[in-house]
Order: structure tokens, then C-alpha cells, then sequence
């Protein structure tokens, strides 16, 4: 027996109240006569009291009152449990990289896969089972049922990704499993005591871990360095607690620049260096050692291209160009950079003759100038412009106000994490087009989040938008290097190649695309998704690898890469034992959760009605005997 | 308060030319046999009897001597002083209704019957009774036999106050314990209680010889039961009993009867014991009973 929420006790105080009135009935007008004798002929005393009276309507609404307050608190008892058929299970499947770890003749999903079966074979008749699966968040992959083949299809189904099993997923999990009595969970690794804790008090929750290996290698990451002039370096670690050999290759494009045998002492973590490289491109690392986990045996990089490409800058302001024209040659010093005064700016084919190549980016600040047409646009403090200008369909942003300053807010800056937070000069404050992505925000005077950095592939071509204003040689002070950081990422992105994309597993990718785009994933499976009103189609790579999007003629190679230390360390016997009060919670859990919960809610509810009809009865009584002016 | 009436001078003189109806010759009785009536010194004149040595000479009756040439003595019936006890309730009950003032009109008749027996030179008191926490608590004055201390009784009338349960008969106990010659006892009730007990404490005063007068003190308010009407949880004041019940014009027609029951019944049981009874209704009706309603029944003349 117990209560499923006590703090509902506060509702008892409506039996305090019921006594106050009570009471306060108790002290109705009394009046002092000289002898009771007077009344002796009086009809109908309703009752002589001395001190406490049994008063059978107090009774009645006290008794009312108090299973109401025990029906809202939740009250129950724990009944064994009925065998036999009618019971729902939840068969919960964590889906993590780790779960694709080979051990023995399958992996550890098929390890798990196994055991689900197992379970379902050996349920009585009649009970019903669910498919849950999470990673990055939970998915119902089939609804409660009692169909064997349904259940054996969906098991089938199911498939690791390559991506780390959050724990708020395995919340999310639980908390979808919560209408079953049982809740069958896969892992292989055990989960926190406090969700099981959770998940057991509706249910009884079995744990199964599954695989014990811990043999898995893992590129940790992939520098290509600057080609011709820097080394590149890739860092690999061993998760395993014996020795490894290690045979690592990394190729750019189809040729391979380096390939070696390595020994990794246990759970040791290396750097290679390899190169320079010659030339920029693709830049493949791969573990050739058969291990635990595939995902992350594979890295791509790109090798920015020291190509020639000109490039515009436009500024008012002198001091900016220069500064601008500095930052694009440390990010490239083969940039072909022109700068010239925006008023100044001829445009079009007059500004380098019909001959010169094409404009590679154009970077404006605080200026806009639709003459300049180039493949790639930055927009630095870009201004609020007249009631007959706007800005070109395909950049999409609106400049609504300036601010006189801002601060850059470190929790909401993506990429550029690292940065800390610091106080910038005059920014404007920018509407960013929904097809854009932000790379960071700031709060400035009764603004609570302004676009400060934001970039996307638009029609027209990737634009990017810096919000801030850096004149006075903003980008080369050394106390506002997150500027720079900002800066220099900005350029290197709306100059990398557009039909090539290096983002991690699980990261939201989204391509310009014309009508539906075709996407052929690293298994080889092929799938269509529809593009957007932006003319945008927008995909979640959870497979490491190469993605290949088709749509309108071109072709955009999305390389995905997946490394997670938590995931990737199979070491699971370890952490088992380190979560220990873990699994000791789960069992404990199960212990309790041995019996069946039945809430009183309806015997109490008919229990209060009950008390209120007899209530009604005896009033319905009184009226007849003494009118209702005394009820 | 009505019972600082009875010492207003202009209410005293009303009261002057009355006199109390009591009996002041008794007749000797031994067992169911009559002796004769006490002889002795007095006014009224009784018989004549032969003169023996002894006699007192102041009695001889010299007319007849001369007339007759015998020595006679005159007798007198004796001049006989009287007890009289005021017996007032003091019960919670004589409280009740306020407005009523029962306890009040009870003490003004008392202290007027005491004032009016003080024409008479007779020995008289007021006593006032009520049970507290089980035990009869009777008070009384000295006995007063003159006018000019009549005012002795003023302290002891204002000082009673209205409390504690009616117990008569524990009272007329008390009362003959104290072993006081045969007199005449006023008792002066609402007779709230139980008719038995009322019985058996009148018997047993008539029974001690005492001439009792019975003056039944009754509220005006109470009488004609006026209770707002409603729930009301009534209390009794003397034992503290609860009882809840519809005030109504049903309510006040019982209370009605069941008063006039009480008054009949006490009645019935003055008259079955030879004893004067007097309605005192209403505390506005002081003067109208003293000068009619006693006199009329002949309590005082």
C-alpha cells in the first residue's frame, strides 16, 4: 500500500475546514432558559448533547472528504502480480554507435536482438509487446501488439547509428514505455539509478546489458594542416585495456599520402602527423585494423585549396579594407583581393574588365551594393537601408535597428564555442532568413538574443552575416580575437567548395536543392527528400560516411564523421562495475515493482458517493419531518 | 433591579396598613387530642375563673367582686409573637428570563411580607436557598422584630444573586434543623422542579406545624414562552443540559401548557395541604400583588 503523490495531502485541509465548520454548526444561537422542563412537551428535540455529539452528517461528509483526499493522493496497494496473458512489455533498444560493436558473430544489437526474441517467445499468450528505440532521441518503432511477425519485422529493423545514445533520450524512451507493466531495456552500458528509479515506479523495468568486449580504436580527429606549408595530423586512440596494433591510412582524393602499422599501448592516444600535403582536396583517414566499432575507424577532413580567387572587399572605411584584406590572405594567400570604396564602386563589368574571372566572394562592410555579384557574399555590419533599396532576394535579410553595443553570449555560439564572452562595438541588429543557420548570438539593451553571426546557402549562393561593426582594427586586437575567430570561420566556410560538406554525425545538414533531391547514403540506400519552400532539402546524417545528394543536375558530396569518447570506450565490464549502485538501484526497482500497482481510486470515488447519497437521504428526511427551513 | 423597591419609602408606605394573615392563637394539641388554647398575658379577653392562691392579683376582676362578692380572675388569650420566615428561591432558574426578574419581584414580596410582619412586632427573616456543587446552601437574616430595623434587611436582599440548582426539600431540611418554634413560612418559588420534591418539602412543613404560605413567582416573558423562532440549541440554566430544538409558535403553545401544568399542579398540592397559594405573575406587577393579590387570598390583610 502507498501513496502515488502525498503532496496531494494538502487537500486534507478541506478536512480542517469541514471542522471548522462543524464547529462553528456547534455554536449556532443558544439560548438560556430557566428549566428544560418548560420543553418537556416540545415535539421533536432533535438531540441532547452533553459534550461531543455523534453528529451523522459530520460523519458523512468527514468520511466523503477523506476518500476524495485519498483518491487524489493516489492511494494504492500492490497486488500480486496475475499471471498469465494481458500483460504489455516495452522492449526498449539503445541504438548508440556502441551498439554496432562486432563481438563474436554479431553485434551487440543482435545480442539484444536475440534476447528480445527470447523474451517474446517465452510470453504467455496474449501479451503485447512495444519497440522502442533511442539514440539522439527516442523513436516508437512499432505500437504495442501481439503479432509475432510485425514484432520479428520491426526487430529486424532496427539498425545502430552512428551517433552517441544521450541519456535524455533514454528518458524520452522510458517515459513512451510508461502504459506497459514491464519495460525490457537493451544496452550496453547500464543507465543512471535515478531513471530506472523512475521508470520503476509505473512498471517493472528488467535491464539487459549486453557485450563485455572493449577492443575499439578510434580516429579521434583529422587536421589536413595547410598544403605546402603546414603538416596535418590525425590523433588516434585506443580504447581497449591491452596493446593494439593499429594500421592507419589517410588518402586525399584517390591518392594515398600516408600509410603505417602502429602498436597503441592500452587506452593510449597518439598523434601522427603526416605531410605536408601538396594540394588541398578530400582528406581520408581510415583504421584498417578490424575492431569493435566501424563508425569511427573513418574521418574526412578537406585540405583547404590554395588556389587563386579573387575576392572584393567594400568599406567605407580605409582602415577596414585593409584590416579585411590582411584576414583573407592569412586564410589564403593566394586570394586575388581588390578593395575599393563602395560610392567609389563602378560594379558589374566595369570594375575589372569583361576578361577578369569571376568574383569567388565579396565582402561588404557596412555598405550594400547589389552591383557586386560574386559566388559567395559576407555582409559585415551590414546597414539599414532606404525605403527604395533592399537587400537581393537570395541574401534575405533585414537590418532593423543599431545598437551601441553588444555582448557575444559564449552559450549560443555553436561552432565557435571556445570564444568567451566579451563586449563588442555598434552592432545592428539583423533578421536572419529561416534558411540560414546561426552561428552566434548576442544580448545587448533590452535585447535578450541578437544574431551576431549567421551563414547559409541561399539561392544566390552562400551568404554569410557578421552583425558587428569592426572598424577601429576590431579584427586585430588582441583582446578580441573571438572577432577574428568569427571572422575566419565565416571566410573559410563561404569559400570552401560548395559541392563538398565535413559535418558530424547527427548534425541537421541543409543543402540548396531544386524540387526533390536524391540521396544516396554510405550503405548505398537511396532516398528522396522534398526541398523546402527556401528550396532547401535538409538531412541528419546517422551513419559515418559519404552522403551524395543529387538534385537539379549537381552533386553534393556530404562527408560525416562520428567520434564519441563516452561511446566509442566499450570498456563496459568497467563502467558496469563503476555503476554499480546503478544496476543494484534497477534490481532494488524490480524488487519493489515485484507486485502490481492497483490504484483505490474508483472504490474510494464510489466510497465518497456512497457517503454523499446516504448524506442526501437523511437531509431528504429531515425537510420531511421539519421543513426546509431547518436542514 | 426590583428588589430595591421594597426599601423606597414611598413604596413602604403603601405597605403600612397592611398586616399579615397569619393565625396567632394555636391550639395545644397532644397526639390527635385538642388541650385547649395557650392562656396567657394579652389584650383579648378569653373567660373568667375562680381566684386560687397563686393567681396573679393584677388579673382579679374587682367589678365582679363587688358585684358578686367572689374573687375572680379575668383571662386573657395570649398575646402570641410569631416567626416569620421569608423562604426565597435563589435557584439559577429564578435568573431567568433577565428581563423577567423573578429572582427580583421574589425578594421584593419577601422583603414586603417581612416589612408588613414587622406591624405585628413578630420575629421575621429572609432566607434565601439554592443548591451549589451539591449542597444546599441556605441564607438568612437574623430575626427583625421592629420597623426601625427593617432596613437591617436591605444588605442581604441586594447581595442574592441567581445561581445553582432548586433543591426545596433540601432547603425545608436545612430549615427544621435549625429547631425554631412553629411559625409561619412564606415560600417564595417558580417551582421549577420536581413536582415530588415540591410535595414533600411543603409536607414536611406543615407537618413541623409551620403555617405556610406559598407565593408561585412566574415571568411574564416566560409565561407566554417568547423565544425567537429558529434552531437554537436551549440550555438549561441550572443543570447545563443541551438540547436543540424548533422555537416556533408550536414550540411557545407546549412551553404554555406545560407552565400552566406546573402552576395547576402546585396548586393542587397547597390545596391538598391546607396551604395558602398565590400567583406573583410579572415583575411590573409588584404593587398590584402585594396590595391585591395577597390580600385577596388573605396572606395579608
Amino acid at each position: 500500500m502507498g501513496l502515488l503523490n502525498p503532496q496531494n495531502f494538502v487537500y486534507g485541509l478541506s478536512l480542517a475546514l469541514l471542522v471548522l465548520i462543524y464547529l462553528r454548526s456547534r455554536s449556532r444561537p443558544a439560548i438560556e432558559v430557566s428549566s428544560l422542563m418548560l420543553f418537556d412537551e416540545v415535539p421533536a428535540p432533535v438531540a441532547s448533547v452533553r459534550h461531543v455529539r455523534i453528529e451523522p452528517l459530520f460523519w458523512l461528509e468527514m468520511a466523503t472528504l477523506t476518500a476524495l483526499t485519498l483518491a487524489i493522493a493516489g492511494l494504492y496497494v500492490m497486488r500480486p502480480r496475475t499471471p498469465g496473458h494481458g500483460r504489455i512489455h516495452a522492449l526498449v533498444f539503445d541504438l548508440g554507435a556502441g551498439m554496432s560493436a562486432r563481438e563474436g558473430s554479431g553485434t551487440r544489437l543482435d545480442q539484444a536482438r536475440r534476447d528480445a526474441m527470447e523474451i517474446i517467445n517465452q510470453a504467455p499468450a496474449g501479451d503485447e509487446f512495444s519497440v522502442i528505440a533511442y539514440a539522439l532521441e527516442a523513436q516508437a518503432r512499432h505500437p504495442q501488439t501481439a503479432n509475432l511477425a510485425d514484432l520479428h519485422k520491426a526487430l529486424d529493423d532496427l539498425a545502430p547509428m552512428a551517433v552517441p545514445a544521450r541519456t535524455v533520450a533514454l528518458r524520452a524512451a522510458l517515459i513512451r514505455a510508461r502504459g506497459a507493466s514491464e519495460i525490457e531495456l537493451f544496452a550496453d552500458r547500464p543507465p543512471a539509478a535515478a531513471i530506472l528509479a523512475d521508470a520503476a515506479s509505473t512498471a517493472r523495468v528488467n535491464f539487459h546489458l549486453v557485450g563485455s568486449g572493449d577492443s575499439n580504436l578510434a580516429i579521434v580527429s583529422l587536421a589536413p594542416g595547410i598544403p605546402g606549408s603546414t603538416r596535418g595530423r590525425a590523433v588516434i586512440r585506443n580504447f581497449s585495456a591491452r596493446p593494439y596494433p593499429c594500421e592507419l591510412a589517410i588518402d586525399l582524393g584517390n591518392r594515398e599520402e600516408f600509410h603505417q602499422t602502429l602498436m597503441l599501448a592500452p587506452r593510449e592516444q597518439v598523434v601522427v602527423p603526416f605531410g605536408p600535403l601538396k594540394t588541398g582536396g578530400v582528406l581520408h583517414a581510415r583504421i584498417l585494423t578490424p575492431d569493435a566499432i566501424d563508425a569511427d575507424n573513418d574521418r574526412y577532413a578537406y585540405a583547404p585549396s590554395d588556389g587563386a580567387a579573387r575576392v572584393l572587399v567594400l568599406s567605407p572605411d580605409a582602415a577596414v579594407r585593409d584590416d579585411i584584406a590582411r584576414v583573407l590572405l592569412a586564410v589564403n594567400a593566394n586570394f586575388q583581393i581588390e578593395t575599393a570604396d563602395p560610392v567609389k564602386y563602378p560594379g558589374g563589368a566595369n570594375a575589372s574588365g569583361a576578361n577578369a574571372k569571376p568574383l569567388e566572394l565579396a565582402v561588404m562592410h557596412d555598405c550594400y551594393v547589389p552591383a557586386a555579384v560574386a559566388a559567395s557574399t559576407l555582409l559585415i555590419y551590414p546597414p539599414q537601408l532606404g525605403k527604395n533599396l533592399r537587400y537581393a532576394a537570395g541574401i534575405g535579410i533585414s537590418v532593423n535597428a543599431t545598437l551601441p553595443s553588444a555582448d557575444i553570449r559564449s552559450d549560443a555560439m555553436g561552432e565557435a564555442r571556445g570564444i568567451e564572452s566579451l563586449t563588442l562595438g555598434a552592432t545592428r541588429i539583423v533578421a536572419i532568413p529561416e534558411w540560414m543557420d546561426l552561428i552566434a548570438t548576442a544580448t545587448g539593451p533590452a535585447h535578450s538574443s541578437i544574431p551576431l553571426a549567421a551563414i547559409g546557402r541561399g539561392a544566390g549562393g552562400p551568404v554569410g552575416v557578421l552583425a558587428f561593426d569592426i572598424r577601429d582594427h576590431l579584427l586585430l586586437a588582441p583582446d578580441h580575437l573571438d572577432a577574428l575567430v568569427l571572422t575566419v570561420d565565416l571566410i573559410k566556410q563561404l569559400t570552401a567548395p560548395r559541392d563538398i560538406l565535413i559535418v558530424p554525425t547527427g548534425a541537421d545538414v541543409s543543402l540548396p536543392a531544386s524540387g526533390a533531391a536524391r540521396v544516396t547514403q554510405p550503405d548505398a540506400s537511396v532516398r528522396t527528400v522534398t526541398a523546402d519552400k527556401w528550396g532547401r532539402v535538409r538531412i541528419r546524417p546517422l551513419q559515418a560516411g559519404r552522403y551524395s545528394v543529387e538534385s537539379g543536375g549537381e552533386t553534393t558530396q556530404v562527408f560525416a564523421n562520428y567520434y564519441d569518447a563516452t561511446e566509442s570506450d566499450l570498456g563496459a565490464k568497467s563502467q558496469a562495475e563503476a555503476n554499480a549502485p546503478a544496476e543494484n538501484a534497477a534490481t532494488a526497482s524490480n524488487a519493489q515493482s515485484a507486485g502490481e500497482v492497483q490504484p483505490l481510486v474508483f472504490i474510494l470515488v464510489a466510497l465518497a458517493l456512497l457517503a454523499l447519497t446516504i448524506e442526501s437521504a437523511i437531509l431528504i428526511g429531515h425537510a420531511g419531518r421539519w421543513g426546509m427551513r431547518h436542514v | 433591579m426590583l428588589e430595591a423597591r421594597a426599601f423606597e419609602p414611598e413604596f413602604l408606605r403603601k405597605l403600612d396598613r397592611l398586616v399579615l394573615g397569619i393565625k396567632r392563637a394555636r391550639t395545644v394539641r397532644a397526639g390527635q387530642r385538642a388541650l385547649g388554647r395557650i392562656q396567657g398575658l394579652g389584650i383579648e379577653p378569653e373567660n373568667f375563673k375562680a381566684y386560687a392562691p397563686g393567681d396573679d392579683l393584677r388579673f382579679l376582676d374587682w367589678n365582679a367582686f363587688a358585684r358578686f362578692d367572689e374573687l375572680m380572675l379575668r383571662t386573657y388569650r395570649v398575646d402570641r409573637q410569631v416567626e416569620v420566615t421569608a423562604l426565597v428561591d435563589a435557584s439559577a432558574s429564578m435568573g431567568l428570563p433577565e428581563r423577567d426578574d423573578k429572582l427580583g419581584l421574589a425578594l421584593a414580596i419577601g422583603a414586603s411580607l417581612a416589612y408588613i410582619g414587622m406591624a405585628d412586632n413578630d420575629a421575621v427573616r429572609i432566607g434565601a436557598f439554592a443548591m451549589h456543587r451539591g449542597a444546599m446552601k441556605l441564607d438568612a437574616t437574623p430575626f427583625h422584630r421592629r420597623r426601625e430595623s427593617y432596613l437591617n434587611f436591605r444588605p442581604f436582599v441586594m447581595s442574592v444573586k441567581a445561581g445553582g440548582e432548586t433543591r426545596l426539600g433540601a432547603a425545608v431540611d436545612q430549615l427544621l434543623l435549625q429547631r425554631r418554634p412553629a411559625g409561619t413560612v412564606v415560600v417564595i418559588s417558580d417551582f421549577l422542579v420536581n413536582e415530588s420534591d415540591v410535595e414533600d418539602a411543603l409536607k414536611r412543613l406543615v407537618a413541623a406545624r409551620h403555617e405556610v404560605k406559598v407565593v408561585h413567582v412566574m415571568g411574564e416573558q416566560e409565561s407566554i414562552a417568547a423565544y425567537p423562532s429558529g434552531l437554537f440549541r436551549v440550555r438549561d440554566a441550572e443543570t447545563g443540559e443541551v438540547r436543540e430544538t424548533v422555537l416556533g409558535p408550536a414550540t411557545a403553545a407546549a412551553i404554555r401548557r406545560k407552565i400552566e401544568k406546573i402552576a395547576v399542579r402546585v396548586r393542587e398540592i397547597c390545596t391538598m395541604h391546607a396551604i395558602t397559594y398565590a400567583q406573583a405573575v410579572g415583575a411590573g406587577n409588584l404593587e398590584s400583588i402585594i396590595e391585591r393579590e395577597l390580600p385577596r387570598l388573605g396572606i395579608v390583610r
